[in-house]
């Protein structure tokens, strides 16, 4: 048995390496970044991607499904955008016989993986036209309730300069992404490896090296990592401590923060450890996990109060604050 | 043995290893803390030595409390998840021992928890306790070690007031000075002179009152009473002297009616007793030579000596007699025997005369150690008292102490200063005993005690008022109006060191609303005092009329 569990690690260590490989082939310099959106694939989770301009997330996003043997879509958000653009809409149709009947035509959010570029650029009306798909992976177009396939991941890129004509998102829909991965400037070394591959006439190929059975496959072995009480608590520890209430409240949370972390907060951590724990060949999850993914899922769901947003308090000095200050359970 | 027992007698014997370094560390560390205490009380101790009492007391809670802490250092224990934790952080494992516990703990029919615990056992078994919780020895136990040998070097530092506590030695409860200690030392020397013409236990009898002084069962007014029985023991001798010594002089005067006899009744005279002695041989020698008017004439005389049956001078008086009745009976050999005998008696009296002598100024060596004892309870009474005033704050009543206002009803025999202050000498040491002794016998000192000092002035403590303000003189206003009066001028000049404090009131507090009732507005004093001004000059100005 012991043999067949490892076994299944060592498979789930091999796809998401060569995943990664195949993405790092276009996308240079952000390991870490394409862990993370590997990573919320696995989680059965949505990842919200927060860069300037032409850092590359979009193209992260379509390598990623070029190396998945998924069905990809884009939606560029604009503030015209409406819900039946991305849901899809009844359409009237005719038969061979000349009788109309109303026809549903999926909208682009019927894919395997979808690119919302720039979310917050549509109105919030439109926004919320992906919570119930990202929650509930179903989509209901006026009495009739489409079922998504699986594996359904939302990648939303959104920029934190242009605030003009930006709809935020609401706090609802941040917490359904799993992570929120901040994309920075890449490094000179960096920058000389996309020159080169990008300023050439041949541009990188990449693989097609995961299906949507693997994926499904990935996602149950997450799952069956087992994770002891104590470093469980540890995560609720730290998911509590994002809230300005005692008794676990930290001094930045209390002075910054209006709102902390939903359970979901909790639940991305410790699926998030367990993806962690798996690609470090483990079969247990431990706090040194759950405080390396903390930042990507928690940090898009403490809410500052107005006092942090005037002092323009990062919600990762909060973070980074309650990870230093929570105690490993003994 | 199972993948459980595996990480569970890892975990022991890395909880033992823990507890014995922990432990090791912590008492360390505590033994320097806490051998600081006797270091730092030895080395007060070299100031000022402490009593064995307080050195028992201090070292028994010392100690109660050390081992106290040990025990309940040791009785403290650590859980199995404690010890997982601490392996995973120094092994590097990543909680997996702590995971691999709690589903020890917590069982659950999962693949992945076996597999997971069997990995853990794997990884406990390859523990290496040694490497991974290595016997240090820590820093404070050089220190420990340090501090135990200044101790104990301390103790045998050669100071004549250090003691060696390592010895079970402290300081005396009391302690004589040179000057008391040399006058010990005399009185000691008198009485086993004394003890060597008589037999005595009163040498050992003041050894003991010293040596419990020095322990602390008795203070030094108990010291004092027992030497006072000491003394009216060494003078119950005197009468007994002085009753022999007038017998021997009237006994002179008897035998002085015989020429024969002349010799030693001259010797007598003199307190000779061993001349006096040595004569009645020669005396008794010479009997057979005699002539027969001359025997009569002794036979006489010594039958009239032997009628002074003093006190002391029985059995002399007895042989004398016997000695008689034999020249009387002409049995001259029993007569020279008697002789003999009284001669003999006579060495005995003069023995004893001495040792009384002896045990008189032993006597007066006891008073001087006695008045010095006293002195030095008293000064020790005054200071405490002193600090009882010092601490009872500011207690400026203006009263003086009164003179010989001691509460245990004594005179004040250590204050014999000319200021009434107290000197290390008990009031001098010659013609002082009626001054020290309450009601004793006469002196010339300054003490109702003696009759010498009945119309000396007596002398109490100086006025020790903390505060003393100088006389405020308030200018008043002779005409009204011109001139603005400021009555807090001369208080702005003269300022109370102290400050002031709020003197509880005995009144209750409807009492103390009525004294303070302000019943003249404010505005209308400058009004009642004009009147009062106006009919203050009436009665002038009508005398002038």
């Amino acid at each position: 048995m012991s043999t067949a569990i490892d076994q299944q690690v060592a498979t789930f260590q091999e796809r998401f390496k060569r995943v990664k490989e195949e993405v790092s082939k276009v996308i240079v310099g952000y390991g870490e970044i394409i862990d993370g959106v590997i990573m919320s694939l696995l989680a059965s989770g949505h990842v919200l991607l927060e860069g300037v301009p032409g850092l590359g997330k979009t193209k992260l996003v379509s390598t990623l499904s070029d190396v998945m043997r998924l069905k990809f879509s884009r939606i560029q958000f604009t503030p015209d955008l409406m819900p039946a653009d991305i849901t899809g809409t009844n359409i009237v149709q005719e038969d061979a016989m000349g009788e109309k009947f109303l026809e549903f035509q999926p909208g682009p959010i019927f894919s395997n993986i979808v690119l919302a570029d720039e979310v917050n650029r549509a109105t919030p009306k439109t926004q919320s036209a992906l919570l119930e798909a990202m929650e509930e992976r179903s989509v209901t177009v006026g009495k009739t309730t489409h079922k998504l396939d699986s594996p359904f991941f939302v990648l939303a890129t959104q920029n934190p300069l242009e605030m003009e004509g930006t709809y935020p998102l609401p706090e609802a829909q941040l917490d359904r992404f799993f992570m929120k991965l901040k994309v920075d400037y890449p490094t000179v070394d960096s920058l000389h490896t996309i020159l080169n591959r990008t300023t050439k006439s041949q541009e990188p190929i990449v693989e097609r090296v995961l299906g949507q059975g693997e994926v499904l496959e990935m996602r149950k072995t997450v799952r069956a990592v087992p994770i002891a009480r104590p470093v469980q608590d540890y995560a609720i520890r730290i998911t509590l401590a994002t809230h300005p209430k005692p008794p676990y409240a930290h001094a930045l949370t209390m002075k910054y923060v209006r709102y902390g972390s939903s359970p979901r907060g909790a639940q991305a951590l410790v699926i998030g450890g367990k993806i962690r724990a798996l690609l470090n060949h483990r079969l247990h999850v431990s706090c040194d996990d759950i405080r390396a993914v903390a930042y990507g899922a928690l940090r898009h769901r403490v809410l500052l109060n107005f006092e942090g947003e005037a002092e323009r308090i990062d919600t990762d000095t909060v973070i980074k604050g309650i990870l230093e200050n929570t105690p490993e359970p003994k | 043995m199972s993948d459980k027992e595996i990480i569970i007698a890892s975990l022991r014997r890395v909880d033992r290893r823990i507890k014995i370094n922990r432990l090791f560390t912590e008492l360390n560390l505590t033994a320097v803390l806490f051998l600081a205490i006797p270091l730092l009380l030895k080395l007060w101790d070299l100031v000022e030595p402490m009593r064995g009492v307080t050195i028992g007391i201090i070292g028994g809670i010392w100690i109660l409390l050390f081992v106290a802490f040990a025990v309940w250092r040791f009785a403290q224990k650590s859980t199995l998840e404690q010890a997982a934790a601490s392996a995973d952080t120094r092994a590097d494992l990543n909680d997996e021992l702590k995971t691999a516990v709690w589903f020890i703990n917590n069982p659950r029919p999962s693949d992945w928890i076996e597999a997971q615990i069997r990995r853990a056992a794997g990884n406990a078994q390859n523990l290496n306790v040694d490497r991974l919780y290595p016997r240090q020895i820590p820093k404070t136990l050089y220190l420990a070690a340090a501090m135990i040998l200044v101790f104990v070097v301390l103790n045998f530092v050669p100071l004549p007031w250090n003691h060696n506590w390592l010895a079970l030695q402290a300081a005396p409860a009391f302690s004589l000075n040179d000057k008391e200690a040399a006058i010990l030392a005399q009185t000691q020397e008198l009485l086993r002179k004394a003890e060597q013409l008589q037999q005595s236990e009163l040498t050992e009898k003041l050894e003991e009152i010293v040596d419990q002084l020095q322990e602390g069962t008795i203070d030094a007014q108990q010291a004092a009473q027992m030497l006072n029985e000491i003394q009216n023991q060494l003078e119950e001798g005197n009468l007994d002297a002085a009753s022999i010594t007038e017998g021997l002089e009237e006994m002179a005067k008897d035998l002085a009616q015989s020429e024969e006899l002349e010799p030693t009744a001259d010797a007598l005279q003199d307190r000779e007793l061993k001349l006096a002695a040595d004569e009645l041989r020669k005396l008794a020698e010479k009997l057979g030579m005699n002539k027969p008017e001359s025997s009569k004439e002794i036979q006489k005389s010594l039958e009239q000596a032997a009628q002074n049956t003093r006190p002391g001078l029985e059995e002399l008086a007895k042989l004398l007699k016997e000695a008689a009745e034999n020249l009387k009976n002409e049995q001259q050999q029993q007569a020279q025997q008697s002789l003999e005998g009284a001669a003999q008696e006579l060495g005995t009296i003069q023995q004893r005369i001495e040792s009384q002598q002896l045990k008189n100024l032993a006597s007066q060596q006891i008073q001087s150690l006695k008045d010095a004892l006293q002195q030095r309870q008293q000064a020790g009474q005054k200071a405490s008292k002193g600090e009882q005033q010092a601490g009872k704050g500011q207690n400026a009543s203006g009263q003086k102490p009164e003179a010989g206002q001691q509460p245990d009803g004594q005179s004040q025999s250590g204050q014999s200063g000319e200021n009434g202050e107290p000197t290390d000498q008990a009031g001098g040491e010659e013609g002082q005993a009626g001054a020290m002794m309450p009601g004793g016998s006469e002196g010339t000192g300054l003490m109702p005690g003696g009759k010498g000092g009945s119309d000396a002035p007596r002398e109490g403590d100086a006025t020790s008022l903390e505060v003393q303000l100088q006389q405020e003189k308030v200018q008043g206003m002779n005409d009204a109006g011109e001139k603005p009066e400021d009555i807090e001028e001369s208080s702005r000049q003269e300022r109370s060191r102290l400050d002031y404090r709020n003197v509880k009131s005995d009144l209750s507090p409807a009492q103390k609303d009525l004294l303070n009732q302000d019943r003249i507005p404010w505005e209308y004093r400058p009004l009642i005092k004009s009147y009062f001004e106006a009919i203050r000059q009436a009665p002038n100005q009508q005398g002038k009329q």
